[in-house]
């Protein structure tokens, strides 16, 4: 259930039980004061008291409540008005607009090895790993984790997006002396999509790009910008 | 240097300093409306302005949340349009020298202006037989929070195109909705007290047959 579905309904719960209570009150008040022969005046008046006591008590739980769940309210209000950034030379393109000046992983699969639930196109997730928007128009399948902030260095980011989506997109990375060397992604090993040799005469792996171009060095050594985008797909030789 | 300077209160501290010299403010002109004896609502238009003007710089921690709308709804209903412009448009001027003066002033003014108005054209509806409806009060102050912030929202067509206006528009309904609950808060609380100072201030104008015998009696 969305968060804010979650709100609304926590709100109008709230909001019944405090009429409920205040009713209910005002009901003892009145019976306590004036027994059976109470007149029409009294119920008038008791009727715009509790009206008041509504209001007051209404309006300060409603600021309360909204300024305690503004935070949220707003995070996934901007996720669902976000667009998709269309300038084809930004290295945001096709990103929601909500992560412009943040940093981005992004992972993409060959449409017959995609791990289960990214089949159907681009998915973002946000930095609390929240899949909020789905570009089905995008040509190839996988997924963006974004909304990240001060991250110098290309392994942290890879880190935090991949524990943010939990096993989502989870790692097996060998060590080697020169570097890091990922074996698969989401469980998508490079050689299921593309024919490897044993001779290593032809092959494939896990490329990484900074920004949209090749990038130059391992992912441990990307000196990142504010608004980064890393994106891991397969290449083969 | 050890004093009150080196005290770091934080956000939320700042705010609770606020809300009490708010709190001050208001608590000194009910005082001081009190011992009033001048009939004069221009004397009363400013304290409430000076009310609003602080109110508004005081609560500035809290986005959308301030008295101005709320107070400039209720002087259209007691003092008509045109006093409500004034109003409007200076706390508009005023408060905007404290925080931040620009293009975005005029259409504040302009706004708050509107609601001023609103309430004029209300006001028989809302206020009859010396006694203020808050009831009928409320979903105007909420309409009023929405219409004060899309007229602001104008100014930023003059950075972006009409193209995208709706989406500005549509990124600030959280905004929106936190002004109307700060206006519905305002309405609760103060609407009743405000317009019992505001209807023992109205002017009420001299029939000019008496003021034509006063002249002749001088």
């Amino acid at each position: 259930m969305n968060v804010l579905t979650q709100y609304a309904l926590s709100y109008v719960a709230i909001t019944f039980f405090i009429y409920i209570s205040i009713k209910q009150g005002q009901d003892n008040t009145g019976n306590d004061m004036h027994g059976v022969q109470e007149n029409f005046n009294s119920k008038a008046e008791s009727h715009s008291k509790e009206s008041n006591l509504f209001a007051k008590v209404f309006t300060t739980f409603s600021l309360v409540f909204i300024i305690i769940t503004f935070s949220s309210i707003t995070s996934e209000w901007n996720r669902m008005t976000s667009e998709l950034v269309d300038e084809a030379d930004d290295p945001h393109y096709g990103l929601p607009d909500l992560w412009d000046g943040k940093q981005v992983v992004c992972f993409h699969f060959p449409s017959d090895n995609v791990p289960s639930g990214l089949e159907d196109g681009r998915h973002h997730f946000d930095f609390d790993g929240i899949d909020f928007k789905t570009d089905k128009e995008w040509n190839g399948t996988g997924g963006c984790v974004g909304g990240f902030e001060n991250y110098d260095n290309g392994l942290n980011l890879l880190n935090a997006a991949v524990e943010a989506t939990g096993s989502t997109f989870s790692l097996n990375i060998t060590e080697f002396s020169f570097g890091l060397q990922i074996d698969t992604i989401g469980g998508v090993s490079p050689c299921v999509a593309f024919t490897c040799a044993e001779d290593f005469s032809s092959g494939a792996y896990w490329e990484v790009l900074h920004n949209g171009g090749y990038s130059m060095v391992g992912i441990s050594d990307i000196e990142l910008d504010d608004n980064s985008v890393i994106t891991w797909r397969i290449a083969s030789y | 240097m050890i004093d009150a300077h080196a005290i770091n209160l934080g956000p939320n501290g700042m705010l609770l300093v606020n809300v009490a010299l708010l709190s001050m403010i208001g608590w000194a002109l009910l005082k001081t409306e009190k011992n009033l004896t001048s009939q004069s609502d221009v004397i009363i238009l400013a304290l409430i302005g000076i009310f609003a003007i602080s109110g508004r710089i005081l609560l500035d921690p809290i986005p959308n949340i301030q008295p101005v709308t709320f107070i400039v709804l209720l002087t259209g209903i007691h003092f008509g349009a045109t006093r409500s412009i004034i109003l409007a448009t200076s706390i508009a001027l005023i408060s905007n020298l404290f925080l931040g003066h620009g293009l975005w002033t005029i259409y504040q003014a302009l706004g708050w202006s509107l609601v001023g108005i609103l309430g004029s054209i209300i006001s028989s509806k809302i206020y009859s037989n010396n006694t203020l409806s808050i009831n009928p009060l409320m979903p105007i102050a909420v309409l009023c929070g929405f219409v004060f912030d899309w007229v602001v929202s104008l100014s930023v067509l003059h950075a972006i195109g009409p193209d995208m206006f709706l989406l500005y528009i549509l990124s600030g309904i959280p905004f929106d909705i936190l002004h109307a609950a700060g206006n519905m808060f305002f309405i609760a609380w103060l609407a009743i007290p405000l317009s019992e100072i505001m209807t023992r201030h109205i002017s009420i104008s001299q029939p000019s047959v008496v003021d034509n015998f006063a002249k002749v009696r001088v």
